[in-house]
């Protein structure tokens, strides 16, 4: 707890006489304490992150019947010969975008009309979507496992597509309405006084200037539908309509599991998120979701 | 987008002029926007209505069909009244995950805040390379579900795994974490922390981030020891944030399917089988759709009372 005192022992007004004093001190016990600090993190890293790195290292360790020595693509190389990784990658990808595609398309208007209306109707609806968040999936999966057989939706990609963006679109609205509350009204007062309609305000003053939160949201739906198995399990019935998820566990229907072709592929499918938030973690750093429920 | 510049907008928004709100617009010119205001607010959200009548209004009815009928997947049978609730609730089986699914809820909830409390209130100090430390403790909860499991049945699954045979080399036997029912239930909830703590390490870290530090150096002039400031300051400003975050948590560990499901598939002998599992499993391994979807019902009950009580709350605390 030291940590939080010595936080930012340079910010802050002066508080007396001896703060210049004060802060000093603070600061030299601050500059002791930030190595017994480094070393801890690094070993509660170090170990939390023991699971990822035997997954990384396994992949490239030659397997069983290879001849090849110290680490290797072999395995990589061979996941995408002799299974269908390739078909089941892009199967992923394609649900994957349009998931995020046509969440952002849906909620981004809706999330205004929450931010913006204020009537007993649209707050019902903002309701009614937050209900709907927390329900379990396996509810809805059922029925519309039925309902979708009639219409040939099952073991389809499209079919898939449609639950996603259902389940990820009550979030979403959220968390774009969450984004809207901070874009003041009077830019839009503005645009309205220049004869903009207010669909036009929307989508030239609103959502031109909405690009972190249109992030967050494309984020979040990202990772949804990337990493969902529950949906996947019910709806896709053959090899080749896998997704990653369903591909990597058909690798266990075997006797023996092959753990260096199965890590290849589990590589291959953690690669992706992963880079999505090395490169847009700061839009994503209020916690997502948490973040934008927080806020209303 | 803290939640503090969220408000604001809020409250500015509500000062200022929403289109079919009252505003300092004049006269003709309101009323004109307003009507327009009102066409477009109904496109706007037209997209949204139909999916979500779709995906979950209609599902929701369908399922309160089948949870009162009898018949399969197929072929939904005949009006059985609460007949299915009744073989739900008389039965061991739905109890028994009743309970799992409640220690797992509770382990899962508040391991994963102590664990993410602790962390961001360490990163939250000066310690050189902490922003790589953030984002490589985010880890866990970004890589993909199907891949932390798979890693962690490497790790412990057969009693040649890498930690059993740890325990082993240091003479304290070989525990078989996935066999044993009472071991199999902590490795899962162990793993559900690993999965969540990033979460809440993120959820923490928002709230600490908005904390004016010369708090604290007022509080230490007064002579107050950590330990009170960590109770009386940091654990009040961050109230608001770790109750939102733990009936969101809550919400998530319920509602959890993968976690449980890739680790263990709800055995040895069903210790670990949730109330999803429970449900996944009636459903879609017996076929009895009926008693599956009670099961799903009776969760969804349970969730909606949880999730009005946190809407509410929200609600209070943004209005405050």
């Amino acid at each position: 707890m030291s940590a939080v005192l010595h936080a930012h022992p340079e910010s802050g007004p002066a508080l007396g006489v001896d703060a210049g004093k004060r802060r000093k001190v603070l600061s030299e016990a601050g500059q002791r304490g930030r190595w017994w600090r480094f070393a801890a993190i690094l070993i509660i890293t170090g170990i939390v992150l023991v699971p990822i790195m035997v997954t990384v290292l396994l992949a490239f360790t030659p397997g069983p019947n290879s001849t090849a020595t110290g680490l290797t693509f072999e395995n990589l190389g061979n996941v995408f010969s002799k299974t269908l990784a390739a078909t089941w990658l892009k199967n992923s990808l394609i649900t994957t975008l349009s998931t995020v595609v046509v969440s952002v398309a849906v909620a981004a208007p809706a999330g205004y009309v929450l931010s913006r209306g204020r009537s007993k109707a649209v707050s019902g609806y903002s309701l009614l979507l937050f209900v709907m968040q927390s329900l379990p999936i396996i509810t809805s999966v059922v029925p519309l496992f039925i309902l979708f057989a009639g219409m040939g939706l099952v073991d389809n990609l499209l079919g898939l597509t449609i639950i996603y963006v259902g389940s990820t679109m009550t979030v979403a609205t959220w968390m774009m309405a969450a984004y809207f509350d901070s874009i003041p009204i009077s830019l839009e007062e503005a645009s309205w006084i220049d004869g903009c309609s207010v669909f036009g305000s929307f989508t030239k003053v609103v959502l031109r200037n909405s690009l972190p939160g249109v992030l967050s949201t494309a984020i979040f739906a990202f990772l949804l539908a990337w990493n969902d198995y529950l949906v996947a399990i019910v709806f896709l019935r053959s090899n080749e309509i896998f997704t990653l998820p369903m591909g990597v566990q058909s690798f266990f229907q075997q006797n023996a599991t092959d753990w260096t072709s199965v890590m290849a592929l589990a590589v291959v499918m953690m690669l992706p998120p992963v880079i999505v938030f090395a490169t847009l973690n700061k839009y994503f750093s209020v916690g997502g979701i948490g973040g934008s429920l927080a806020g209303r | 987008m803290s939640s503090t510049t969220t408000q604001s907008g809020l409250a500015r928004a509500r000062r200022g002029i929403a289109p079919g709100g009252s505003g300092t617009v004049p006269g003709k010119r309101r009323s004109k926007l307003s009507a327009q205001a009102t066409r477009t607010f109904f496109w706007l959200l037209l997209p949204s209505v139909v999916l979500l009548v779709l995906i979950h209004g209609y599902p929701l009815i369908y399922a309160a069909i089948q949870a009162t009928h009898d018949g399969d997947l197929l072929q939904t049978g005949n009006f059985v009244g609460g007949q299915n609730f009744a073989t739900v609730l008389t039965s061991p089986a739905f109890w028994k995950a009743a309970q799992f699914t409640l220690w797992f809820t509770i382990v899962g909830v508040f391991g994963s805040w102590l664990v993410g409390l602790g962390l961001a209130l360490l990163l939250r100090t000066r310690i050189p390379a902490g922003g790589t430390f953030k984002v490589l403790l985010l880890l866990p909860w970004v890589v993909p579900i199907v891949v932390s499991s798979t890693a962690w049945n490497w790790l412990v699954a057969t009693p040649d795994s890498l930690i059993p045979s740890l325990f082993r080399n240091l003479g304290m036997g070989t525990p078989l974490f996935l066999a044993d029912p009472s071991l199999a239930s902590i490795t899962v909830m162990v793993f559900k922390v690993w999965v969540s703590f990033p979460f809440m390490m993120m959820m923490i870290s928002a709230a600490l981030a908005s904390v004016d530090t010369t708090v604290y150096e007022a509080a230490s002039m007064d002579g107050a020891s950590r330990w009170q400031q960590f109770t009386q300051i940091t654990l009040p400003l961050i109230a608001r944030s770790t109750y939102i975050s733990w009936i969101l948590m809550t919400i998530f560990c319920v509602n959890d399917f993968p976690t449980i499901y890739l680790l263990t598939g709800g055995g040895p002998v069903n210790a670990t089988t949730s109330l999803v599992v429970l449900a996944y499993r009636t459903v879609f391994q017996d076929f009895a759709t009926g008693p599956g979807v009670a099961i799903a019902f009776l969760m969804t009950m349970t969730l909606v009372v949880i999730s009005v009580i946190l809407y509410r709350q929200i609600r209070k605390s943004s209005v405050e």
